[in-house]
């Protein structure tokens, strides 16, 4: 079968998904109203509410939802095999993914542009407000671990990146200060700047930079210096944290905005690069790379047939675990977090709401299929499964990534060796990207319930070097896939929420709710199963796991005890959600009679 | 719409994706901390006009031409309810 069938298959998803199905909901339930004033023209102050016209809307939606989820879960759930990882991200995006996004708009804006701590305060219950704040809280202390461990770990750790990474960031800076304190045109500081990260990127390859990076990550077999980390991903995870608390705590145009430029071009130009690649290219799937392994998604017994004898973990059975490790592919909580509270705010005009909301989501579904195929295609066809499966035995799903994508941009004439280097920058700027903001938010909130009672978490460094402690905690002691999953979880539970909250809001309204109800109920069934999984396999992996270090055990079983919590406090959210649902069915049952 | 006209569109079209991905939030910021300045400026000087006990000093009353045109969004913001999750984008 050829590799751009599953790119055709996407495309009739798109045109069935948006085309029909998306069109109709909108039509039928939201009914958008032209003539209506949004809250970006009705409550324009220049600071929060501005409009914007709706094609910068749907770059700024796309650009805000996509960072690693959509390329490194697909890839992981290739351990089931590339065809349940392809349905999932399709048949998820088509029937839940564009639902959350355009519904977490529209319901920001059709109550004045409120964000969900808001929301849920006044059509949940008071109390839910706060049981979210915290659940976000460690959802996103999750998310930090899982990319932070992918990022210092995996990407970092191959010699060829950092001084890419770091020069990069470096050029960011100059592309800062020629913006706003040189004034010099837009267009001149990007093509300067993009072309400097480009030669910075290929600077890292170099075989004298290889080998001092090499050198100071403890040569080439990098020594243990506590538990199973080594100096290398010591070091390195080390700098990542540091560049977070750099960004977290400096004014935002000075470091995060100026690097966060200059990294979208390297990821834009990447993802084009890949995609034309991949067209020239347009190479078969391998008979010897299997559609489907088996119900565990374990590698042992479907990598021996390729030569591999390693064990592997297994990270449980397909429901629930593949839906929430594909993560943002599919569905994200984070997506309707940024668009409540940032999206919503500038939507020049609510019939606008569709294309940007749902559009962007069925373009992230692109990029997720482009991510299975870099493993199935970009490892598969050249080095075959057994390269795919040791990659991911080692923890190494950021490499499956940068190597695949290499493979692709060599059919467009970029050398392996570049692109392999390339590959891996793109994806940690990518991370990067949303570690400051996140980083950010977790300051915010410590100062906010804590500040109080612990005058210290108002200190801006202080709050910030709290969340990247905890951070560090989790990077350092947990188990990669396990952290994945865990985090997948976090995320599509908060899914769930949120369109739970979107159904309570629909039946206010008196709307049909279902087509928001039916998917809240699936994500939250199956979210809480993975996660209830996930943290009893971590238990028991502690446990059966014979010398463990003390550090390793301390750091897994606080990644499990994060997972039952973040289920208590949503089964409170849910259970509040259902009251909520009760007393607006009541109340209408009331006004009918009278 | 004739076939120039389609162009004209499609290519505008792509600009302003381009632009929304690379570089409507650094816009957006800018924008956002110069209102931010602004609106505490004003509140310094003209904050008697929410009900602040601030004794308006005398260039109250000469910055007040300058400060009219954005008394009503600076209002407007000042009252909004705000929220922690607004933080997040």
């Amino acid at each position: 079968m050829n590799a751009l069938l599953p790119l055709l298959v996407t495309i009739i998803a798109i045109a069935v998904g948006y085309g029909w199905y998306a069109r109709t909901v909108n039509r039928r339930v939201i009914q958008p109203d032209s003539k209506k004033a949004t809250p970006a023209t009705l409550y324009m102050d220049g600071v929060d509410f501005t409009p914007a016209n709706r094609h910068v809307l749907f770059g700024y939606q796309f650009k805000s939802i996509a960072a690693l989820g959509p390329i490194i879960g697909p890839i992981v759930a290739v351990q089931w095999g590339w065809l349940p990882a392809l349905l999932w991200v399709v048949f998820g995006t088509l029937l839940l993914g564009w639902v959350q996004d355009y519904s977490s708009i529209m319901l920001s804006v059709r109550e004045d542009g409120q964000t969900f701590g808001a929301l849920s305060f006044r059509l949940i219950s008071p109390r839910a407000r706060t049981i979210l704040v915290l659940f976000i809280y460690f959802y996103l202390l999750l998310l930090m671990a899982a990319f932070g461990k992918i990022v210092g770990f995996d990407l970092m750790t191959n010699p060829a990146v950092p001084l890419g990474v770091l020069l990069v960031i470096g050029i960011g800076l100059l592309a800062g200060q020629m913006t706003y304190k040189w004034k010099l045109d837009i267009l001149l500081t990007t093509l300067i700047t993009v072309a400097l990260a480009f030669v910075g990127i290929w600077a890292g390859t170099l075989s004298g930079v290889k080998s001092f990076v090499q050198m100071l990550g403890g040569g080439a077999q990098s020594p243990l210096i506590f538990g199973n980390v080594t100096w290398a991903q010591f070091l390195w995870s080390l700098v990542v944290l540091i560049i977070c608390y750099l960004g977290a705590v400096l004014p935002i145009w000075r470091w995060a905005q100026p690097i966060n430029y200059v990294a979208f071009w390297i990821v834009f130009l990447g993802i084009i690069a890949g995609t034309l690649g991949l067209l020239i290219w347009h190479p078969s799937i391998p008979d010897s790379f299997p559609a489907f392994t088996n119900w565990d998604g374990n590698l042992t017994s479907a990598a021996a047939g390729a030569g591999v004898t390693k064990t592997f973990t297994s990270l449980g059975p397909l429901w629930p675990i593949l839906f929430v490790t594909i993560a943002c592919g599919a569905i994200s909580g984070w997506h309707s977090l940024v668009s409540s509270s940032g999206t919503a705010r500038q939507l020049e005009n609510e019939s606008d709401g569709l294309f940007v909301g749902a559009g962007a989501m069925f373009l992230e579904m692109f990029l997720a299929v482009l991510s299975i195929l870099t493993a199935v295609v970009g490892i598969g066809a050249v080095q075959g499964f057994g390269k795919y499966a040791e990659l991911i035995g080692a923890g190494k799903a950021g490499g499956v990534f940068a190597l695949g994508l290499a493979e692709m941009m060599n059919h467009a004439g970029i050398p392996v060796a570049f692109g392999v280097s390339y590959g891996a920058v793109f994806l940690t700027l990518m991370a990067l990207t949303i570690m400051y903001l996140v980083v950010r938010f977790m300051r915010v909130a410590s100062a906010e319930f804590l500040g109080d009672t612990i005058p210290f978490f108002r200190n801006a460094s202080f709050g910030s070097i709290v969340a990247l402690v905890l951070s560090a905690f989790l990077i350092y002691t947990g188990f990669w896939a396990r952290i994945w999953v865990l985090f997948g979880g976090a995320n599509q539970l908060m899914a769930s929420m949120a369109l739970l909250l979107v159904s309570v809001w629909l039946m206010a309204k008196g709307k049909s709710y279902l087509w928001a109800f039916i998917p809240a109920i699936f994500m939250f069934v199956t979210t809480v199963a993975a996660l209830l999984w996930t943290a009893f396999a971590v238990f028991r992996q502690v446990a059966n796991t014979p010398n463990l270090a003390v550090n390793i055990m301390v750091g897994n079983i606080a990644a499990g005890v994060i997972a039952i919590l973040l289920v208590l406090a949503a089964l409170i959210l849910v259970w509040d959600g259902i009251k909520a649902l009760r007393r607006l069915k009541t109340g209408a049952l009331a006004e009918a009679k009278a | 719409m004739g076939d120039d006209e389609k162009k004209k569109g499609l290519m505008s079209g792509i600009k302003g994706v381009l632009y929304g991905m690379a570089g409507h939030d650094m816009t957006r910021y800018a924008l956002k901390t110069r209102g931010s300045m602004e609106h505490l400026f004003i509140l310094i000087t003209m904050g008697d006009l929410l009900g602040i006990p601030i004794l308006p000093p005398y260039y109250s009353l000469r910055l007040l031409p300058y400060v009219v045109p954005q008394i009503s969004t600076w209002k407007r913001r000042m009252l909004r309810e705000k929220d922690l999750t607004d933080a997040l984008a």
